[in-house]
């Protein structure tokens, strides 16, 4: 029914954000009943929207104890990061091989708030990044590739947070994007894909070795 | 399934009108009324009224309903109250100097418009290179001071390329949403069209908002049907459409009421007149349909691109304010009160003081003391009561309603302007009350849901402070009513204009208006001047039977008051057919001299096909099968049930042809 799909919809999005920004942390039950309550809306939606992250795989139903966020361990973060820098790369690349005039102008356009934001609005950075990442993939010209690096985009969202307070990569990350755009121009596709590769592998060795120091 | 009950197919009809909030339980096939519900209209939120309809008409069984169809004013009052969001409108390829000059900086519904590089010609190509950099400079600088961004490139109904770049980049820096002029209107006028833009950007919340709460309180009933929204001209769109396009509900309640007169009066050719608590509207019904205004809508000061019903409104309805005018003439609104037969009845305490007040002389009874003002609920938010008198006035109002000298006195202030109660009143906190049309109705007689007596009383404190019987004053206010309508219907149909009723005088000089008035009173010993009507009047609206007698009578036609006349606007709701109609241009390509013809393009909302010289005729056959395609999967799309298409194509000079294609169906119910 519509209604709920229009609820569900509201609550997948409250849910989603508030695991991928630890609100819910790894391994906290999930009461229902006190979801729909602060979201001032029917039990059938949340639970329609828990169903949803579940098959996103950020929400572990179990048989006697009810809902978990679901936990992050290591393995998970390396058959993610395996996808990501193959699909990133390739992404880079085909953009250097297409990217058209308009494409350019969101790059640059998006570069250039990025050098305005300052380290310590990391949540609008992240956002940037992300924005970053998907005008990339838009100058790939490949709907699938694009529709695939946005499901892993926000898996990797929670892992960010989880290392946000120890992570100093940002800035850097904002020079990774200048010689990326550079290399794109250019149309260089190696060079594109180098950056590329690189700037993905260092987040998710930084994540990594942060996540293991936790253990 | 098989079962007789369940293949009954019910709908349900509501309009929101300026009073009332009108539901109507309609069975679809044999067309029979089954059940209405009236509940007062809450502007500060107009979900709320519908909810309560929602909740309190009487359904047997929720699985029946097929379908739910809603006209709003949500949107002209959203625009007139500035209740809309935010909006940043980037203007692609518009002179400065020539919009300043012009002053139209101030039609385009936003403080927040930007001149931006780029835009086409008159044939479709490229004036100047879009400036994509400096728009996505802008859009940045701007995105954290709204809510949404609208862009109208110049000549974008011939080619939309600049506002569709626009679009695929600045989705790419924000968030917001976007509204992009050329699908809006393929209408020419550019600066209509950036006003239509902006107008719809600035509503996308407040309609999603309704839509989601509508949806919400036929949840809360177990009603899983299809949701339509009634557009300006009377035709149906799904809710989702509504949700892209709420700029097209504009008008959409006097629309929909004269289509609701005509399904119940059965007449292809009439004037409906509408009369509800606080304006009565008039619209014309010709071959079966309601006539469409030529001009695009106008809202308050803005003229947009919308299409909309040929409408006229005059503030004057059944609790309409009667006052008193200049050189004690009888003013009947513009505001709507509650009629003080209400308002007794409600509050007892009302009833004696009225009786204290008839018992005192003349001089100390002037009418103002018939004005009440009182408490509707209380404020949720205490910043409305910020100012001291708004404070006190609160107060004092919560030991029940006073009448405005008491209040002046009490708040020691000259005049109840310097109250500053204007927030009050609009978020539905306070209330007034005074005499009105439902009053001498009570008097009458005629209808008398409320107390009778606080009426009587009224009306004799109203007649005692101008030395007149009550009858005369009362005979003297209808007249006034009737002089104010047949006013309204002879300048809607005739599109003239003539000095309003309220402004008084009867020129010596002035033919047109004595000609008026001699037709409504029918003074002259020698001359007989006289207005008929060809058509019949088809009233509409609970006051209707009380107003519109006097009204057909001196426009020598018959009044015709269909059974149910006072649900109609709600079954225009439900009576409209679904349409959507779709634009296809065809229009020469040029070589660089401009005047040779290379060959031509065919241009929809979203593309641009080439075709090559000589073959205009081979173009103009694909641009009318495109456009047929489009319409139909459009309709579909919008809810409609196996629409008929019908295309035509008008050229626009120049060798520019425009198609269109609409289609029309019933509404799809739901199974």
């Amino acid at each position: 029914m519509q209604l709920v799909g229009v609820d569900a919809q509201r609550a997948h999005e409250l849910v989603w954000e508030k695991i991928t920004t630890l609100e819910l942390p790894p391994g906290a039950p999930i009461n229902e009943q006190e979801l729909a309550e602060e979201f001032d809306m029917g039990v059938t939606p949340v639970r329609e929207a828990l169903k949803w992250l579940a098959h996103e795989n950020l929400v572990d139903v179990t048989e006697r104890h009810g809902l978990y966020v679901a936990d992050v361990n290591v393995e998970d973060l390396q058959q993610l990061s395996e996808m990501r820098l193959s699909l990133e790369s390739l992404s880079a690349r085909l953009a250097a091989e297409r990217v058209e005039s308009d494409d350019l102008v969101v790059l640059q356009a998006l570069r250039k708030e990025q050098a305005s934001v300052t380290p310590e609005e990391s949540r609008d950075l992240f956002d940037l990044d992300h924005r970053f990442h998907q005008a990339v993939a838009k100058a790939a010209h490949n709907k699938y590739l694009a529709q695939t690096l946005e499901r892993l985009f926000g898996l990797s969202r929670r892992l960010w947070y989880l290392a946000l307070p120890h992570l100093e990569l940002l800035p850097a990350s904002v020079e990774k994007h200048l010689d990326l755009v550079e290399a794109i121009e250019e149309g260089d596709a190696d060079r594109a894909e180098e950056i590329m590769r690189k700037h993905v592998k260092e987040f998710y060795d930084e994540v990594r070795e942060i996540l293991e120091a936790q253990k | 399934m098989d079962k007789d009950n369940s293949s009954r197919k019910l709908v349900l009809g509501i309009d929101t009108g300026g009073t009332y909030t009108d539901g109507v339980l309609l069975n679809y096939d044999s067309r029979e009324v089954l059940a209405t519900h009236k509940s007062l209209t809450t502007k500060r939120d107009f979900a709320i009224g519908i909810e309560r309809v929602i909740e309190g008409i009487a359904i047997e069984d929720p699985s029946e309903i097929r379908m739910v169809s809603v006209s709003t004013t949500l949107a002209t009052n959203a625009i007139a109250e500035g209740k809309g969001k935010r909006v940043a409108l980037l203007l692609v390829g518009y002179d400065p100097e020539l919009i300043s000059s012009f002053n139209m900086g101030a039609r385009f519904a936003t403080p927040n418009y930007y001149y931006c590089d780029g835009g086409h010609d008159l044939y479709g190509r490229e004036k100047q290179e879009l400036d994509l950099p400096g728009i996505l400079d802008k859009i940045n600088e701007v995105k954290r001071d709204v809510d949404a961004i609208a862009i109208s490139s110049y000549f974008s109904p011939l080619n939309p390329e600049h506002e569709n770049r626009v679009y695929e980049a600045a989705s790419r820096v924000c968030d917001l949403p976007i509204v992009l002029g050329h699908q809006l209107s393929t209408r020419l006028g550019s600066v209509e069209r950036a006003t239509t833009a902006a107008l719809n950007a600035s509503l996308l919340a407040v309609l999603q908002d309704f839509v989601i709460a509508v949806r919400r309180a036929m949840e809360n009933r177990h009603i899983d049907a299809p949701l339509m929204m009634v557009r300006g001209d009377g035709t149906l769109m799904s809710d989702e459409f509504a949700s892209r396009t709420p700029v097209e509900t504009i008008h959409s309640g006097p629309a929909a009421s004269a289509i609701g007169g005509r399904f119940l009066s059965g007449l292809d050719d009439a004037l409906v007149l509408d009369v509800g608590g606080t304006t009565t509207d008039l619209a014309l019904i010709e071959d079966g349909e309601v006539t469409v205004s030529e001009e695009g809508a106008t809202v308050g000061d803005y003229e947009t691109a919308v299409s909309a019903a040929d409408l006229f409104s005059v503030a004057l309805g059944g609790d309409s304010h009667i006052t008193l005018g200049r050189e004690k003439h009888i003013r009947l609104g513009p505001e709507r009160v509650l009629p003080l037969a209400h308002l007794a009845a409600d509050y007892p305490n009302v009833k004696s003081r009225l009786r204290a007040l008839a018992r005192r002389t003349w001089s100390e009874a002037s009418p103002e003391w018939l004005e009440y003002w009182f408490l509707l609920r209380e404020p949720e938010d205490s910043r409305v009561l910020q100012s001291a008198h708004a404070k006190n006035l609160v107060e004092l109002l919560d030991g029940g309603p006073k009448p405005v000298p008491e209040i002046i006195e009490h708040l020691d202030v000259l005049h109840a302007a310097q109250i500053g109660a204007d927030d009050l009143w609009r978020q539905e906190i306070i209330g007034k009350a005074g005499l009105t049309p439902t009053d001498l109705l009570h008097v009458e007689g005629r209808y008398t849901p409320w107390d009778i007596e606080a009426s009587e009383l009224a009306l004799q404190v109203f007649s005692q402070y101008q030395f007149e019987e009550p009858d005369e004053i009362r005979d003297r206010a209808w007249r006034q009513a009737v002089e104010m309508i047949v006013h309204a219907a002879v300048t809607f149909l005739s599109k003239q204009t003539l000095a309003p009723p309220t402004e008084g005088g009867r020129e010596k000089d002035d033919i047109a208006r004595w000609f008026f008035f001699n037709s409504v009173y029918n003074t002259h010993p020698h001359l007989e001047t006289l207005f008929r009507l060809r058509e019949s009047i088809v009233g509409i609206g609970a006051p209707a039977s009380f107003f519109l007698e006097k009204v057909a009578e001196v426009l020598h036609t018959d009044l015709i008051l269909p059974e149910h006349h006072e649900v109609a606007n709600a079954l225009g709701a439900i009576a409209g057919s679904v349409m959507v109609s779709e634009e296809v241009l065809v229009y020469p390509r040029l070589d660089s001299s401009g005047l040779e013809v290379l060959g031509y393009y065919v241009q929809t909302s979203e593309d641009r096909k080439d075709f090559d010289d000589e073959e205009l005729k081979e173009s103009l056959a694909y641009a009318k099968d495109l456009a047929r395609e489009r319409a139909l999967g459009a309709a579909i799309r919008s809810g409609a049930d196996n629409p008929e298409v019908v295309v035509e194509m008008e050229t626009e000079g120049l060798d520019t042809y425009r198609i269109r294609a609409k289609a029309m169906g019933n509404p799809r119910l739901a199974r």
